[in-house]
């Protein structure tokens, strides 16, 4: 294939089809395989969403719930009294804050994870299930035995030799970050492992035929290619963060001690404990609305969702090459 | 190929395994009109037990009704509320629940359960069956009741019978303060006077509330919130001053759940464990403590006093148990009414206690199990003076307001002292909340 | 076809034949340190896998040791047991229907990882290859429902499938299908993104060649797309896995005894009563051993389709 003459198809190109029936004004686009999955969304959490913001505008608490469909319309009051009366904006701030920290903290050690059994070596299948043992295992398994851990007098004390309640006060914050941290790497390890499956065997080759070191290699040519399953794992890893209740719930029971009062059990208590479901859901919605507005800007600024990168296709690349290649 | 050979047989697996789905659609949870579907806590403690208890009483059932049962479980309070939530919006769900009594309230709230009228009480075998203290917690009124008892847990102290000869002490103690003072009196050489669980989600407001009842006190009167008062002050500074002033409670326990204070206890380590049932008695097979510890009645005088005011309820704990209710939005009300009164008869209730080790509710079973085994007596004696929580749709969030003064005040409690403005801002906070979620609630608060 | 499938199951060859290509004679599978795509450093290899397993370590030897000791050690927040016993293993399969739990778990979390590993495929190869209007909108959408907390959606979705139910007579709660249904759908946006971030970095030319030749889009998607995309379908595969094998939220509402899942098997080990006995946390920890091995024994089973080494010299 001579791949200095050949320009890549335009997207406009009209494929000949011999048997052609319709005709086709337009390139043939599958636009049916969207469907099964888009129904499915659309029905299972598009139409119950839809349900959760109609409760939202009721006041369905455990009077009403039997009718709930008669329940009394408020409006928006039980938005209102989500953002004003109650303690919903400090526990969407906890909430972010440990989401974004946590996944800062694990995008590194899931990089390292990665990169470290991406070469073949004897026992590497075995390491590379063992690092996923953390992210498989029950929240609440660990959640419990976590909180046994971390008693005043508990093994984390004892190796560390201190004597700081992790459980309640300013120190929880930090556990309930490090315990994240340990639960949640994994999801960047995978994320990023398949990222380096994407790695052409050129692309090695050059680099030790120009005798760079693993650092430099490392830098320049393979991180790039994390670049879009990173920016995929950052965004997701925040906002799973954000929604995880059973860890801080089963860590700290309730009520909360204030400097985790994080906000998907603040959602939990409102409808499990207080039996407000209609403000319940308002939360969720108002954390909802805050949440999306970051992520969109998020979206934006790393391109995640037109995918255009400033680098040229891989095809180019190794087009430009080779053009080098020949003339050298 | 072998990539190929393994998406083939993925792929038959994957429609092999959604077929075998199909068939199971045939199972579903349909309402089938001869099989009563009964809602329970699951029982960890005593599993092979509990299964053999099934299956004997489905089968009796099955002899009387020609109906079968269909068991089904939830595995902690939030699944317990989770089902009844799902039950009531949907109206479809279990026909019978056993709750805790604690829930009786909540559950009168949704009004989706059967009001217990003449006609229905004599379908259980008559209200006079019962114990009078157990019904308690029925509902808000005599009249208007859900709640048909199963089986009673009262609270009591479990006591080291060495620790306390070892101290002298030969009586156990009837008022708080004479608590404290026995603790004091057995604490030392390596051992506590008390077990007491700071971080757990329950046991804090117990003593609490168990405090201000016998200071006449009820948390809640009526329409009104009463936390922020002076019983209920001295019941948290007392609760407070145990493990920072008095030092009979290891310092340790400020992080502890109900769980590891039982643990202190078994090891021998503490000579009083308050706020435990003899469900535990399972816990303490084997351990250090085994043969030498009995149970006692919680103190019934409030602190700083020696004998009870006039207006003091001798709440010798909470009314605690399970309460049986049936389903409005079923349709096999008769049914349910046959087995709530084939569990809650003399026999079945006697051999419940054999089985579970929980008090009968039936009141003809209390008096032979009192007749034949004098140990129990403490426990008996607790049943009787067990006192009900305020029956209100709000209790569950004040209970949690009271539990939160806890958890707010931990931190102090390391650093050694809780002080008195400390604990009344606190106290004025969960006045506060109490106060508006008993102004929210509907239909006068029940 | 037959350059780049063998190049995917033996890359070791291919590196053989162009190394030898460069003047290098190896026939034999090459070390560890002269492998040109090695990324680390012996040393720093070594020293990277041995922090991060300890890491895991400490924490998971712990669950080990606790379901070997007693409760009440556990309770009592012991490390190392005095008390060895194994009983735990043996009780957790009677006090709790831990046999059913798996076998639901296995089939409604396995139907739900190869259902929706194939639905993201097809979906983000529609989404990244073609334009068409309201594509960006799609994708956008998608990553927003991933946004929705659990527990906004679990009374409406009761509420929604037992309408269903009373309207049609179809019942969906407490059937096996009406569970895989809902998480398949829960799996579906996450593991679409997955694919679309690794379609994203699949070169075009493949697939443009075989449209030259005639080939309609399910040929591609099938013949060429598909084998290329192997590690991104076992990621996304893993995830939507470990979706219906770990939920508790929406299973503890949609299963009857009969079709209960691990995780809420797992749930009843957790039981504590107020005042009653200590929680029976050795069985607990067993079975959460028990329920955490079929999912890393499947991974180490499928991870060797995570390998490198796309398409080298397939496109020439």
């Amino acid at each position: 294939m001579t791949a200095t003459q050949t320009r890549p198809p335009a997207a406009t190109d009209r494929p000949v089809r011999p048997h052609g029936k319709t005709p086709l004004y337009k390139k043939e686009r599958p636009l049916w395989m969207l469907l099964p999955g888009g129904i499915l969304m659309l029905a299972v959490i598009v139409v119950p969403l839809l349900v959760g913001v109609f409760i939202a505008m009721l006041d369905l608490d455990q009077y009403t719930l039997r009718q709930w469909f008669s329940a009394p319309f408020v409006g928006f009051a039980n938005f209102a009294e989500a953002i004003t009366d109650s303690p919903l904006l400090h526990s969407i701030w906890i909430s972010a804050s440990l989401a974004v920290l946590v996944t800062a903290v694990t995008v590194p050690i899931g990089v390292a994870a990665a990169i470290s059994t991406q070469n073949r070596f004897p026992g590497r299948g075995l390491v590379r299930s063992i690092y996923l043992i953390p992210y498989v295992l029950p929240a609440f398994v660990v959640g419990t035995f976590f909180r046994t851990m971390l008693q005043p007098q508990g093994v984390v004390n004892a190796i560390f030799h201190t004597d700081v309640l992790w459980l309640n006060g300013s120190a929880s914050y930090w556990a309930l970050a490090a315990v994240m941290v340990w639960t949640s790497w994994p999801f960047v390890y995978l994320l990023s492992l398949a990222g380096l499956q994407a790695v052409d065997l050129e692309v090695h080759e050059a680099a030790s035929l120009d005798g760079a070191t693993w650092w430099i290699k490392l830098r320049y040519v393979i991180f790039p290619y994390l670049r879009g399953p990173l920016s995929l794992a950052v965004i997701i890893a925040i906002l799973h963060n954000i929604n995880n209740f059973t860890l801080p719930f089963v860590l700290f029971g309730i009520p909360l001690p204030s400097s985790v009062e994080v906000m998907p059990v603040l959602t939990y208590i409102a409808s499990f404990q207080s039996f407000r479901f209609g403000l319940s859901a308002a939360m969720a919605i108002c954390s909802l609305v805050i949440v999306a507005i970051p992520l969109f800007v998020y979206l934006r600024a790393v391109q995640l969702d037109t995918g255009d990168d400033a680098r040229p296709s891989r095809g180019q690349r190794r087009l430009q090459r080779q053009q080098t290649g020949a003339a050298a | 190929m072998k990539r190929r050979t393994l998406i083939g047989s993925a792929v038959v697996v994957a429609l092999a395994a959604l077929s075998l789905q199909g068939c199971a659609v045939v199972n579903g949870s349909g309402d089938d009109p001869n099989t009563l579907r009964v809602m329970m806590g699951a029982d960890t403690t005593y599993p092979k037990e509990r299964k053999q208890w099934q299956q004997d009483t489905a089968a009796a059932f099955k002899r009387t009704t020609g109906a079968d049962i269909q068991w089904e479980t939830y595995s902690s309070a939030q699944e317990e509320l989770t089902a009844i939530q799902t039950s009531v919006i949907s109206g479809q769900g279990p026909d019978v629940y056993a709750i805790g009594t604690t829930f009786t309230p909540t559950a009168y709230a949704t009004g989706a359960f059967v009001e217990m009228g003449k006609k229905q009480w004599d379908a259980v075998g008559g209200k006079d069956r019962f114990d009078p203290a157990s019904l308690g917690i029925s509902g808000p009124s005599a009249s208007k009741q859900i709640g048909i008892p199963l089986a009673s847990r009262p609270f009591v102290m479990a006591v080291n019978k060495d620790l306390l000869a070892q101290a002298g002490i030969t009586e156990m103690p009837t008022t708080w303060d004479q608590l404290t003072e026995d603790a004091k009196a057995t604490t030392g050489d390596g051992h506590y006077g008390m077990a007491v669980a700071y971080a757990d989600g329950f046991d804090p407001w117990k003593f609490v509330w168990g405090m201000a009842q016998n200071a006449g006190n009820t948390i809640v009167d009526g329409q009104k919130a009463e936390i922020d008062t002076k019983a209920v002050q001295d019941a948290y500074r007392t609760y407070f001053d145990w493990v920072t002033k008095d030092g009979v409670v290891d310092k340790a326990g400020i992080g502890w759940n109900n769980a590891q204070a039982l643990a202190q206890f078994a090891d021998g380590k503490a000579a009083f464990f308050p706020m435990t049932t003899t469900t535990a008695i399972n816990s303490f097979k084997n351990t250090k403590v085994d043969g030498k510890y009995e149970f006692a009645l919680l103190p019934t005088v409030p602190p700083g006093a020696t004998e009870r005011p006039a207006d003091g309820i001798d709440a010798a704990s909470i009314l605690s148990g399970d309460n049986f209710v049936v389903a409005d939005y079923g349709k096999k009300q008769d049914l349910s009414f046959q087995f709530v009164k084939q569990t809650t008869s003399k026999q079945a209730q006697l051999e419940y206690y054999k089985l579970f080790g929980q008090l009968p509710t039936n009141a003809a079973a209390a008096a032979e199990l009192a007749a034949q085994e004098p140990t129990l007596k403490p426990i008996i004696d607790a049943g009787k003076l067990s006192k009900p929580t305020a029956f209100t749709g709000a209790w569950s969030d004040i209970q949690l307001s009271l539990v939160d003064v806890v958890v707010q005040s931990i931190p102090s409690l390391k650093s050694g002292e809780v002080t008195d403005d400390q604990l009344r801002k606190r106290l004025q906070d969960a006045q506060k909340d109490a106060q508006s979620t008993l102004n929210r609630q509907k239909n006068g608060g029940l | 076809m037959s350059a780049f499938t063998s190049s995917r199951t033996r890359p070791t060859a291919t590196l053989t034949e162009s190394i030898t290509s460069q003047g290098g004679a190896r026939r034999h599978k090459r070390p560890y340190d002269t492998d040109v795509t090695r990324l680390l450093p012996r040393w720093l290899l070594i020293t990277v896998i041995a922090v991060i397993i300890a890491f895991i370590a400490v924490p998971v030897l712990y669950i080990l040791f606790g379901s070997v000791n007693s409760d009440v050690a556990v309770a009592r927040g012991e490390y190392f047991p005095t008390e060895f016993t194994l009983a735990n293993y043996v009780n957790i399969w009677s006090t709790v229907a831990l046999g059913t739990g798996l076998l639901n778990s296995i089939l409604t979390a396995g139907a739900v990882a190869v259902a929706s590993a194939a639905l993201a495929v097809s979906t983000a190869y529609v989404l990244v290859r073609f334009r068409f209007l309201g594509r960006l909108t799609f994708l956008r959408g998608l990553l927003a429902l991933q946004s929705i907390p659990g527990t906004l959606l679990l009374l409406p979705v009761f509420v929604v499938f037992s309408n269903i139910a009373s309207a049609t007579g179809v019942q969906i709660i407490g059937t096996r299908w009406g569970l895989f249904v809902t998480y398949l759908t829960f799996a579906l946006p996450f593991s679409t993104w997955v694919m679309v971030t690794y379609l994203r970095g699949l070169p075009k030319e493949l697939e443009e060649a075989a449209r030259i030749d005639g080939a309609s889009s399910t040929k591609i998607l099938t013949k060429i797309v598909l084998p290329l995309s192997w590690p991104g379908i076992v990621v996304s595969a893993i995830f939507a896995f470990l979706l219906g094998w770990n939920d508790v939220l929406f299973s503890t509402i949609m299963t009857t005894p009969n079709t209960r899942t691990v995780a809420v098997v797992l749930q009843v080990l957790g039981t504590a009563q107020e005042g009653g006995a200590v929680p029976i946390y050795g069985q607990m920890m067993a079975a959460s051993i028990v329920c955490a091995a079929p999912v890393v024994a499947l991974y180490l089973v499928f991870q060797r389709y995570l390998v490198g080494g796309l398409t080298a010299g397939s496109v020439k």
